[in-house]
């Protein structure tokens, strides 16, 4: 019986001091990782954002799209959209948000930039784990990414899926996984009524409608500003 | 500086992760835990047993049936004491830890309950539970889960999937190495080199599976 | 010197990759690149170290029978405050490597340095013995990585070495799965050659 206790004190002893120097470590570390997600967050939302009025200085608000299309496991799309504006022009000069789509070996997130025409501005890629050398490359702005500028949501499907975009060589599955879920987002904001009327969007030229569009049909998407969660006056990038 | 607020925005998870079921996604998941992302020979989680207990098929077959088993109960437990402990604790730093001695312990405890309850069950099983709890693939799938950020029902049909996965590839490789016994294979080549390259033929079938089920 | 011994046994004689096959996960898993071989080797060799010293220093504090609990822990609380430095300091690294960090902790070279020689050995002799395993685990690494990389991608440490025209056709399987199982396959038998001829030569 007293070795029993002993043994459970040492064993309480140990997983204490390992808890108590854990817990001071992460006092001290883990500010500093949330600034640096912070930081990079405001970095890539400056990058691709600045694309859309450079040199303005912009205010963040979040929106909320619901109704989204969710078709199949290809993608998992979800959107933050935050609407990007001038101070004194309420209306607004693009969104921005962050596409997920479920790649080869990862959930590829892409923060994008579109106008107010619904049209990308910029597109950077937040994370991802795809194979390196091959699905890494979506990182890399002059492959991928770098053709949806100035695209519509029409216009961004690959060309092996009879669009215009060429994926990325060896590396489909990472390629429309991203391309994808930037198309769906467009989609969504176009369905709730986000973007000027008449632009590139619900045009007659527009046949394929999403096949699953009764889950979000016209009653589906409400779109809420959350004013009191406006932010940050992040200078616009120069580029 | 509301920039919280907008962090909070930004990172939360996407939220077919966390509610529903939809079955489509579980089996793309089912499928990518078997196949495409094969823990073995995709993940490259497992190796030391996936090496060392793949001499017998017999023994490969009772390894694979003890790491589904094991792999389920640590998801289960695992996945509970993170979301339901230190989630709400704000305690998620210690995951390491506390993953590890779930799995630690929950060996020892289905050890001793099958010793007492089913012999013949611990007859079968018995010599690999040790060797589980230094299995990089069961820790492996229950960090994966709260990285995917899955859902309980989703995190267990994962676990059960990878488990699958892992005893398919055990399988696959003893059965290869018993004809592997027969071939006349280079002496340099023999033993442990020639059964990474065996391994390295079954992954490029493998990378075949790349595209299904997304 | 033994404490020379014990610092070069785990470099070339009891290497854990080419001689005692401990491991074998993360070093399949991120020698994708030279850069992740680095940082996983220095993350796993001071983890090795930190746990050599401690269990070498507790060893007669620690009752035998449940010394394997404690030194879980102890590894395990190692690799936690890596895992968080890393993420604070490097995270690039730390997103390329993953969910191997957290798995460091079931790396069998560190479980098994600690109950196979920290335990019974002094603490200076435990912690020679932890940075030779930990280099001889980095140079093992870096040498895969190195044909892994060079191979896949054309580069050594992100420097280009093979020219853009391999790069744009570079051997993709150097650096998918199969790559890792099929040129250790080659690197193993090389070692065991290399082994016949110093044994045929004696």
């Amino acid at each position: 019986m007293a070795e029993m206790l002993k043994l459970g004190l040492v064993l309480m002893l140990v997983a204490l001091v390992a808890a108590v120097a854990l817990g001071l470590v992460n006092s001290r570390t883990a500010p500093i990782i949330a600034e640096q997600k912070e930081m990079e967050k405001q970095e890539a939302m400056r990058q691709v954002a600045g694309n859309l009025s450079p040199g303005d200085s912009l205010r963040f608000d979040s929106l909320t799209v619901s109704g989204l299309p969710n078709p199949y496991y290809s993608v998992d799309s979800f959107l933050r959209v935050v609407k990007v504006s001038v101070p004194p022009d309420t209306s607004g000069v693009g969104y921005v948000f962050i596409a997920y789509g479920k790649g080869y070996s990862s959930t590829v997130q892409t923060m994008v930039a579109a106008d107010m025409q619904g049209r990308i501005a910029g597109t950077t890629i937040l994370y991802q784990q795809e194979t390196p050398g091959l699905g890494a490359n979506v990182t890399d702005p002059s492959k991928l990414i770098g053709s949806f500028t100035g695209r519509g949501s029409v216009g961004i499907l690959l060309a092996k899926d009879g669009g215009e975009i060429d994926a990325i060589t060896g590396s489909t599955i990472t390629s429309r996984a991203v391309t994808n879920s930037v198309r769906e987002g467009l989609e969504a904001m176009e369905e709730a009524g986000l973007f000027a009327p008449g632009a590139l969007t619900g045009d007659e030229d527009l046949p394929q409608q999403p096949p699953c569009d009764d889950v979000g049909s016209s009653a589906g998407n409400d779109v809420t500003g959350t004013a009191d969660t406006d932010s940050t006056a992040a200078e616009g990038g120069n580029e | 500086m509301s920039g919280s607020a907008l962090l909070s925005i930004l990172i939360s998870a996407p939220e077919t992760g966390n509610g529903g079921f939809d079955l489509g996604r579980m089996m793309a998941i089912i499928i990518a835990a078997i196949f495409v992302n094969n823990f073995v020979l995709s993940r490259f989680l497992g190796i030391c047993p996936f090496l060392g207990v793949s001499k017998q098929l017999d023994s490969a077959l009772g390894m694979g049936a003890a790491v589904i088993f094991v792999m389920t109960l640590a998801t289960l437990g695992s996945w509970t004491v993170y979301n339901l402990l230190l989630v709400p604790m704000e305690l998620t730093y210690l995951r390491t830890i506390a993953f590890i001695l779930i799995i630690a312990s929950l060996v020892q405890l289905v050890e001793m309950i099958l010793q007492k309850f089913s012999p013949a069950l611990y007859q079968a099983l018995g010599i690999f539970l040790p060797l589980i709890t230094t299995n990089c693939a069961i820790l492996g799938v229950a960090v994966l889960n709260i990285d995917e950020k899955y859902s309980l029902g989703y995190s267990l049909v994962n676990a059960i999937a990878a488990g699958i996965g892992f005893t398919l590839a055990l399988v696959l490789m003893a059965g290869l190495r018993q004809r592997l016994e027969l071939a006349d294979v280079p002496p340099a080549l023999k033993g442990k080199p020639v059964a990474f390259l065996v391994a390295g033929v079954m992954s490029i079938a493998f990378l075949g599976f790349a595209g299904l089920g997304g | 010197m033994s404490l020379m011994k014990d610092l070069t046994r785990g470099i070339y004689r009891e290497n854990p990759i080419f001689k005692l096959a401990l491991g074998m996960c993360p070093f399949l898993a991120v020698t994708t690149s030279v850069e992740n071989a680095i940082g996983m080797g220095a993350a796993a060799t001071f983890v090795l170290i930190c746990s050599n010293f401690l269990v070498s220093l507790l060893r007669n504090l620690i009752p035998s029978k449940v010394r394997i609990p404690c030194y879980i822990v102890i590894i395990a609380t190692f690799v936690t405050l890596v895992d968080m430095v890393m993420n604070a300091y490097v995270p690039d690294l730390h997103r390329s490597l993953g969910i191997f960090i957290p798995l460091i902790v079931v790396n069998c070279i560190i479980l098994g340095r600690a109950e196979g020689f920290a335990n019974r050995h002094p603490v200076m002799s435990s912690v020679a013995d932890a940075v030779g395993m930990g280099v001889g685990f980095t140079l093992a690494m870096i040498v895969l990585a190195s044909f892994r990389e060079l191979l896949g991608n054309g580069t050594w440490l992100n420097i280009s070495i093979l020219g853009t025209a391999y790069r744009n056709q570079p051997l993709l399987i150097a650096i998918l799965a199969p790559g890792a199982f099929i040129l250790l396959g080659f690197i193993l038998g090389f070692f065991s050659i290399l082994e016949k001829r110093r044994g045929g030569g004696r």
